[in-house]
């Protein structure tokens, strides 16, 4: 479903109806509005991230294998993650722990207030986030956009496994604001879901 | 801008019927009884002093209206005050009664500024020399038809400078000084009568009779509103800046006018009247007690000053605003609530706003429109069902619909070609319908009917884990879609609860009937909004979930 954008409307076709009442005064009228045609319906309809996000990808971010990517809703919020061909994935047992504490501070304790978003701190694209943990190695995760930090997604400390489920919904890692000139300049050194997928051999939403 | 307003009627007020029966004559006669039942020397001495009849008459505590209506020509002032006296000076103060050549160079009256004298003037800043209190009706009229209202009311507001509340004092004082034994109110508290009372008094029969109306007691819509003020009044005192295309936008910060609003407290106590008077620059000045004891901060001393100059009138005749109110309900998932522009391009086919507002105002003959709702669903999202509760302010509107016209727009909207919106129970609201919608918006449960697909065959244990539920608690982080322009939260919202209805030939589509607590973002309760949500359909199923279609099938609230 998406964020404010054009929905066909359905065919109407009654229905049995259901065990209780909805509140109107027609109640048949009603039903017939709300009950969907199953030929109209995708056997897969596109998800919510699909529809209201924009993909791109930045494979090998500042190292070989440090696959990311960058969903950009219209409104012009960045969700950052772990595109499917980074290395961490590789390794055996997948992604164990998370680490919030890298260079300066520890980014999970940051606390961003208010609709101006006061102690959002500003980071450049290559800025830490944080560190996942494999068995055998770790990795550092960044902001790949320039802007400021709105959330990390700390639900990561305690699920460390949510990476390797769901790197591209549950298992994000953090949410960028980025300026408009910075965006602009930041998109051209990235590339879409459909390049990416070529380039790894991998599928991804698009 | 500066003074005291008063909007309520005073009581005492003479009805029309005791009003219609002092004819002219009966008033010259009574005029000039009062003035003879006066010290002579005391009324010579404020004539002297540039004091016009009318505020000798309120200084000595005479109130009925045709004591300051129109003045006592000067050849009666003659006859009361006897032949020997030079009146020349006085007459021109005692003004005329009918088609008298007066001075241009008008004497204006010390202590009320030409208020009295019905001279003023106006916002182009020519001097305006109105015979009585009928001819200052008369431009009320005017105004009144040529703005095409329709009125079976009204409320008069006057706004006078405090200083003459200081001028009645020191003149008062000086009274008491040397004629008080005389008038026996050496001991008195002051009787005067304030400049803004008697003007009320004036005025108020002759605009009733003109605008065939009655000014009532509870104040009515529209107003009638006399600023008197001593520098010019800016344009924009008449109008709300900013309208656009008749809606305004919604302003964050409330309504704010570029008016300085002056500050009036009327406190009466057993034994005196204060009050508390702002300044050009609104700031609480001081205090003038009224019995006239007390030295004010900045005295005025008798006579008062020479006055070149009358005050500036500013007259406004216009209605608060008015409040249309009922439920809508939108059928397309193509139109926003409220008007959507983002780069000068329209989201959407058109809004419930522009379609509501652009009904409801030509039955007004307003001048804009404000809509209000009780909360509001995204451009994609219908409202059914009982529909929601909104109102629609309209400024300035020329005419209260009657209930017919009422009915008669409510058809009109529900019978346009497009069927994009439809209102329901469309009714004046008279009580402040505010409070209850606002209500609705925060407290309200909402119920709602959406399309939800899951990555899995739904098996009947998954209907019943659903429809076992009841208030079940969700910790809502701020949605990344509304992110961007609200606080990043936590929430914590109830499912009061939810009810499973399948879909005939599928088995991984369900419509999901679910009522929830207000302030709940349904869509982020389906597809989990990246886990922000939970938990969420997806996580209670453990699969993944998404919504196709969301629709509002109910707002429980009374009274609208």
């Amino acid at each position: 479903m998406a964020d404010h954008t054009v929905q066909e409307s359905n065919d109407p076709e009654k229905q049995g109806k259901p065990e209780f009442l909805l509140p109107v005064e027609d109640e048949g009228e009603l039903r017939k509005l709300l009950v969907p045609d199953p030929e109209n319906l995708p056997a897969t309809p596109s998800s919510a991230v699909e529809t209201n996000f924009v993909s791109y990808f930045a494979p090998d971010f500042t190292k070989p294998g440090h696959d990311q990517y960058v969903y950009r809703h219209a409104n012009g919020l960045c969700v950052v993650g772990l595109a499917p061909g980074h290395l961490a994935f590789k390794d055996e047992g997948g992604i164990t722990a998370v680490d919030f504490n890298v260079g300066k501070s520890d980014r999970s304790g940051m606390k961003v207030t208010g609709k101006r978003k006061k102690n959002a701190q500003h980071f450049e694209s290559n800025t830490a986030i944080c560190k996942v943990n494999t068995k055998a190695d770790s990795y550092i995760v960044r902001c790949c956009v320039k802007g400021s930090l709105l959330e990390v997604n700390d639900r990561l400390i305690k699920q460390p496994g949510l990476l390797n489920s769901s790197a591209d919904r549950e298992g994000y890692v953090a949410i960028m604001m980025p300026r408009p000139a910075d965006w602009l300049k930041v998109k051209a050194s990235l590339m879409s879901g459909e390049e990416y997928a070529k380039l790894r051999e991998v599928r991804v939403l698009n | 801008m500066s003074g005291e307003t008063e909007a309520v009627s005073l009581s005492g007020t003479p009805t029309t019927a005791e009003l219609a029966a002092v004819s002219n004559e009966e008033e010259t006669r009574i005029l000039s009884d009062a003035i003879r039942s006066l010290p002579p020397q005391a009324v010579k001495d404020l004539l002297n002093s540039e004091v016009c009849i009318a505020c000798i008459l309120r200084l000595f505590g005479f109130r009925e209206h045709f004591h300051f209506r129109s003045s006592i020509s000067s050849s009666m002032l003659h006859s009361v005050l006897g032949e020997s006296e030079h009146l020349e000076h006085y007459g021109i103060l005692a003004g005329s009664k009918s088609g008298e050549e007066l001075e241009v160079q008008q004497i204006v009256c010390r202590m009320c500024l030409g208020i009295l004298q019905y001279l003023y003037r106006n916002d182009k800043g020519i001097l305006v020399q109105k015979l009585s209190a009928d001819g200052l009706a008369a431009s009320i009229d005017e105004m009144i038809k040529q703005d095409g209202h329709e009125i079976d009311g009204f409320s008069l507001e006057l706004s006078v400078p405090p200083v003459l509340l200081e001028h009645d004092n020191a003149v008062w004082s000086y009274m008491k000084k040397r004629y008080g034994q005389e008038v026996g109110i050496a001991e008195e508290t002051s009787k005067c009568v304030s400049v803004k009372d008697a003007l009320k008094l004036a005025i108020t029969y002759p605009i009733e009779n003109m605008l065939d109306v009655k000014s009532s007691s509870i104040p009515s819509s529209f107003r009638i509103r006399l600023t008197y003020s001593q520098t010019k009044p800016s344009s924009s005192m008449a109008k709300s800046p900013g309208e656009t295309n008749g809606s305004c936008k919604r302003r964050k910060t409330g309504m704010m006018n570029d008016v300085r609003m002056s500050f009036s407290v009327l406190v009466s106590c057993s034994f005196c009247f204060c009050f508390f008077a702002a300044d050009v620059n609104g700031v609480p000045v001081r205090s003038s007690n009224f019995s006239g004891d007390q030295k004010s901060s900045e005295p005025c001393n008798f006579p008062l000053e020479k006055v070149n100059e009358p005050y500036y009138l500013a007259l406004v005749c216009c209605r608060t605003p008015i409040y249309i109110g009922g439920r809508y309900l939108k059928f397309s998932r193509n139109v926003s609530q409220t008007r959507w522009i983002i780069d000068d391009e329209r989201k959407g086919e058109s809004s419930v706003e522009e379609i509501i507002g652009s009904s409801i105002l030509p039955a007004c003959q307003g001048d804009s429109y404000k809509f209000h709702a009780a909360g509001r669903e995204d451009i994609d999202v219908r409202m059914l069902g009982s529909g929601r509760p909104f109102m629609v302010e309209v400024q300035n509107a020329r005419r209260v619909p009657s209930e017919a016209i009422i009915k008669e727009t409510e058809t009109k909207i529900n019978s346009l070609e497009e069927k994009l919106v439809a209102v329901k129970n469309l009714k004046l609201e008279v009580n402040n319908g505010w409070g209850l919608m606002h209500e609705g918006e925060s407290e309200k449960q909402k119920q709602y009917c959406s399309l939800v697909w899951i990555s899995r065959t739904l098996e009947d244990e998954d209907v019943q884990t659903i429809t076992a539920s009841k208030d079940m608690k969700v910790l809502q982080r701020t949605p990344i879609r509304v992110l961007h322009r609200r606080s990043p939260l936590e929430r914590e919202k109830i499912i009061h609860w939810m009810k499973v209805e399948r879909v005939a030939g599928s088995s991984q589509y369900f419509l999901l009937h679910l009522c929830t607590q207000a302030g709940t973002y349904i869509k982020e309760f389906v597809h989990g909004d990246f886990g922000r949500t939970n938990p969420s359909i997806g996580s209670i199923l453990g699969c993944r979930a998404e919504i196709l279609q969301l629709d509002v099938t109910d707002v429980k609230m009374d009274g609208f």
